[in-house]
């Protein structure tokens, strides 16, 4: 087992190096810099420009900063925003439990909803509930973000008005200092009559947004892993020993069915996030994605590279974990 | 499953709820704004959203009335001009409290001139002690052109501060009732100084102004309180928020569900939607800005008027403004807008007629077909939406004259560079004014500006030139006023561009705000608002 976890660790460093390597580069690729970026109409004179160059380190050669960014790195230091003056892994730090929030949100939301869906369907398969769990889970899969979540807005935020339209809390009746910055456990902490049940209420909309993909992606996954276990010849033995419907599905089959679902849990992550950035703009979510994108545009080198890297470093991690995880399920894997 | 729907059933009965609660509440202003500010010193800031941010928290020496672009009193009660213009001396105003409390400071003294002398020697003196703290970047500090206009600035006593200029410059008093030129705290930047933490006076403020800061959460939300003590126009809500809300339709749904009260920059599509909603009200207005089609004066044949007044004939003017701007642009027909005050209404405006601009390039000995360049805006600006559009109307009429104008684009920074130098024919570009003074707007066309800088017509006319040098060394309101409209007739005549047009500037609240007035420099001030 702990070969087998130092095998997949070392793995894990080419990925990195690669990583360092294509932030850094990719985005010196994108035209206008970013002292230049920030002037309007009145532009810069070539003093100040050559001033704020040097400052940045930016009139050094490049193979010069990529040694300097990989230097720091090394030692912890992920550099300073140019637009904030804020350290990199402060300002992430204090964004990020923003997107945890929401991404677990969305993932336990996709996760209780698409198994019990997958092997219900399964179970009943053809159906009229499986034709249309089907149905909903390819639009559900092809789902554009950005028009699924303005639309959610208009009919449940604004026709309805079920759920507030955006944010993280009701900032008209409660304020309260960020201790953790999860806004579910500092509402609780804050000790606010009704901070807990607004913060809850704001999560609703972003989390089925966020969660609808993954959401459709586990149903179809666990259908199918289930409609393959179904027919193994250890199911139809435990049916042959008369075990009730539910022990067969939920215990001889479903532990077995879990284990390709378990890998594209791990593999929606990734998605997850790229999927956290359109969220969070919609519903004024003040997470990571947000900040990368505005982040592009002020060509931010430090914070993208920065931000890009541990978010990276975090999907790694993750499906590390899914590996492992995956090998507990499984023994033949961790043997193998 | 079973735990979601607990979740939306319990989401329903809420919203009920919330919907009853946040009206007993009215006391707090919630402004959904558009994004985060950069930081909380206005002078390292460039971007109207930081800006707003900062306001709240900060007076200048003078100020722009609210609503206007006229300049009046602020933290100097009055000022006198002497020695020809060059020097002026302002009496500050007593009794004026900082903010106290924010981020454990305590002030011990009121507002006096030595926070003068650190607000403008921070941005000025490489020596300063704040000078390198957050980076440095004093960009407005620097595109006024301060540092070329100051010659000292000393205090004669407490609450005297005598500014020496190079040269007679009368829009500086403009200048400086602008965001850069916000007053800070010194006894606050002392305080910061020595606990060793400098950083913090660009994140967490301290000022004079109407609003006291008490929080900032990236990308979610700023909060202030009201400043009981304030000199001026007092507050009138407890509380002011700006909750960040990127996305435009999730502002206008916030604004539609009561969870602010006002919104920054409604979608043009949205428009029709707000006026007919009875709970909510649109104001506009047209921008502090002018788009413009730029003649290159030293290049043939564009060093003839009659082929630049040709080109201005050429033009279906408002066929542009209503396909481009899509109903938030008014056609331009001097370089400053109509909110400016000096605007000469009298100018007429060249009309459409392409027969009669093909007689005159005939006239000015012009042969077609006619090879131009036509320079259109890579990205969009607040004063042309849309360039290559605007570019491809401007290149279907030109062909009806005989005109073929080839379409020609560069990345931002380069764009404005090239045309600096005067490598284009023809170019699209555009101002946004700064300081609300007219001179900010006419210098475009002067002669200084003609020499690789921001005058891209390589226009240099010596009866606007010397109109424009005068008008910026007299106090005198009215002569100067009248020389800015001699100006306008003069650049009309004369035809070095095609004034394409000014932007509108849309903005929408709920009704039952009172007391806001829409600002021509498009930022948004709070003090004297009321939530009914």
């Amino acid at each position: 087992m702990i070969k087998f976890i130092l095998r997949r660790l070392l793995l894990t460093i080419p990925t990195f190096v690669a990583l360092m390597f294509v932030t850094f580069i990719a985005i010196r690729l994108v035209p206008g810099d970013p002292v230049e970026v920030r002037t309007g109409e009145h532009g810069i004179s070539p003093e100040r420009l050559a001033y704020f160059r040097h400052e940045l380190g930016l009139d050094q050669p490049i193979w010069k900063q990529f040694l300097d960014y990989v230097w720091h790195l090394l030692h912890g230091d992920f550099g300073v925003s140019l637009s904030s003056n804020e350290k990199v892994l402060t300002e992430f730090l204090t964004l990020f439990p923003a997107t945890l929030e929401l991404s677990f949100a969305g993932i336990l939301f996709a996760v209780i909803l698409g198994i019990p869906a997958g092997v219900f369907a399964a179970v009943k398969r053809g159906s009229w509930f499986d034709h249309t769990l089907m149905g909903a889970a390819v639009a559900g899969f092809s789902m554009p973000i950005f028009w699924w979540g303005l639309l959610l807005i208009m009919l449940v935020s604004e026709g309805w008005h079920l759920t507030p339209v955006a944010g993280r809390i009701d900032m008209i009746k409660f304020y309260f200092e960020p201790t953790t910055g999860f806004m579910l456990i500092d509402s609780l902490l804050s000790d606010q009559k009704g901070a807990f049940l607004s913060a809850l209420h704001h999560l609703v909309l972003p989390m089925i947004v966020l969660g609808t993909v993954p959401l459709a992606v586990i149903a179809r996954m666990t259908r199918s892993s289930m409609l393959e276990v179904l027919s193994e010849d250890y199911v139809r033995t435990a049916r042959a020993k008369g075990l009730s419907e539910f022990r067969v599905i939920s215990l001889h089959a479903l532990r077995n069915a879990l284990i390709p679902v378990v890998t594209v849990v791990g593999l929606q992550v990734g998605g997850l996030l790229a999927g956290a950035v359109l969220t969070e703009t919609i519903f004024s979510w003040p997470g990571v994605g947000k900040w990368l994108i505005d982040s592009i545009g002020r060509r931010d080198y430090p914070a993208l590279q920065g931000g890009i890297l541990l978010i990276s470093s975090l999907v790694i991690i993750i499906n590390l974990l899914v590996d492992l995880l995956y090998g507990a399920i499984n023994p033949r894997i961790r043997h193998g | 499953m079973f735990n979601s729907s607990l979740k939306l059933a319990a989401s329903v009965g809420l919203a009920a709820m919330l919907i009853g609660a946040s009206a007993a509440s009215a006391k707090t202003l919630v402004y959904c704004s558009e994004g985060s500010p950069e930081s909380f010193t206005p002078a390292m800031n460039g971007t109207g959203t930081s800006f707003d941010a900062n306001r709240p928290v900060f007076d200048k020496l003078t100020a722009f009335e609210r609503g206007g672009t006229n300049v009046g009193p602020g933290l100097a009660t009055s000022w006198d001009v002497t020695d020809g213009g060059k020097t002026l001396t302002f009496h500050l105003r007593k009794g004026v409290k900082f903010h106290s409390g924010v981020n454990g400071f305590k002030p011990t003294r009121d507002f006096n001139a030595d926070d003068v002398l650190f607000s403008f020697n921070r941005q000025w003196k490489e020596n300063h002690p704040y000078f390198k703290v957050s980076g440095g970047k004093y960009d407005y500090f620097n595109d006024m052109d301060m540092p070329a206009l100051l010659d000292t600035i000393e205090k004669t006593d407490d609450y005297t501060i005598v500014m020496k200029l190079k040269e007679p410059n009368m829009p500086i008093l403009a200048n400086l009732a602008m965001d850069f030129a916000s007053i800070h705290s010194a006894e606050y930047a002392d305080f910061l100084m020595k606990a060793g933490k400098p950083e913090q006076f660009d994140q967490i403020p301290v000022g004079t102004g109407p609003f006291i800061f008490v929080t900032y959460q990236k990308d979610a939300m700023i909060r202030f309180k009201k400043n009981p003590d304030y000199f001026g126009e007092k507050a009138l809500v407890d509380d002011l928020v700006f909750a960040i809300t990127p996305d435009p339709t999730a502002r206008l749904a916030k604004l539609k569900a009561g969870e602010c009260h006002f919104a920054i920059a409604p979608r043009p599509a949205d428009l029709e939607e707000i006026k007919k909603d009875k709970s909510l009200s649109l104001i506009s207005q047209s921008g502090l800005n002018v788009s413009y089609w730029a003649f290159n004066t030293e290049k043939a044949p564009f060093d003839k008027k009659e082929v630049r007044q040709a080109f201005n004939m050429a033009i279906d003017h408002d066929a542009i403004i209503k396909e481009v701007f899509l109903g938030s642009g008014t056609a331009a027909k001097n370089l400053i807008p109509p909110t400016l005050w000096s605007y000469n209404d009298k100018v007429p405006s060249y009309s459409y007629d392409p027969e009669k601009a093909k007689a005159m390039l005939k006239a000015a000995g012009v042969t077609t077909p006619l090879e131009i360049d036509l320079w259109y805006l890579p990205v969009q600006r607040p004063y042309n939406p849309n360039g290559k559009r605007m570019a491809e109307m401007m290149q279907a009429d030109l062909a009806k004259i005989g005109v073929n104008a080839k379409l020609v684009t560069y990345e931002w920074g380069e764009y404005r560079k090239r045309m600096q130098k005067g490598e284009h024919m023809t170019g699209q570009l555009g101002w946004t004014g700064d300081n609300g003074d007219p001179d900010n707007f006419f210098f475009l066309r002067g002669c200084a500006a003609s020499k690789g800088g921001q005058n891209v017509t390589k226009w240099c006319n010596k009866e606007y030139d010397d109109r424009l040098n005068k008008a910026k060394s007299t106090s005198d309101m009215a002569e100067r006023t009248k020389l800015y409209e001699e100006m306008q007739v003069i650049e009309h005549e004369e035809a070095p561009d095609m004034k394409i047009g000014h932007s509108i500037v849309f903005e929408a609240m709920r009704a039952e705000v009172t007391g806001y007035k829409q600002s021509p420099f498009g930022s948004h001030e709070f003090q004297g608002v009321d939530v009914k």
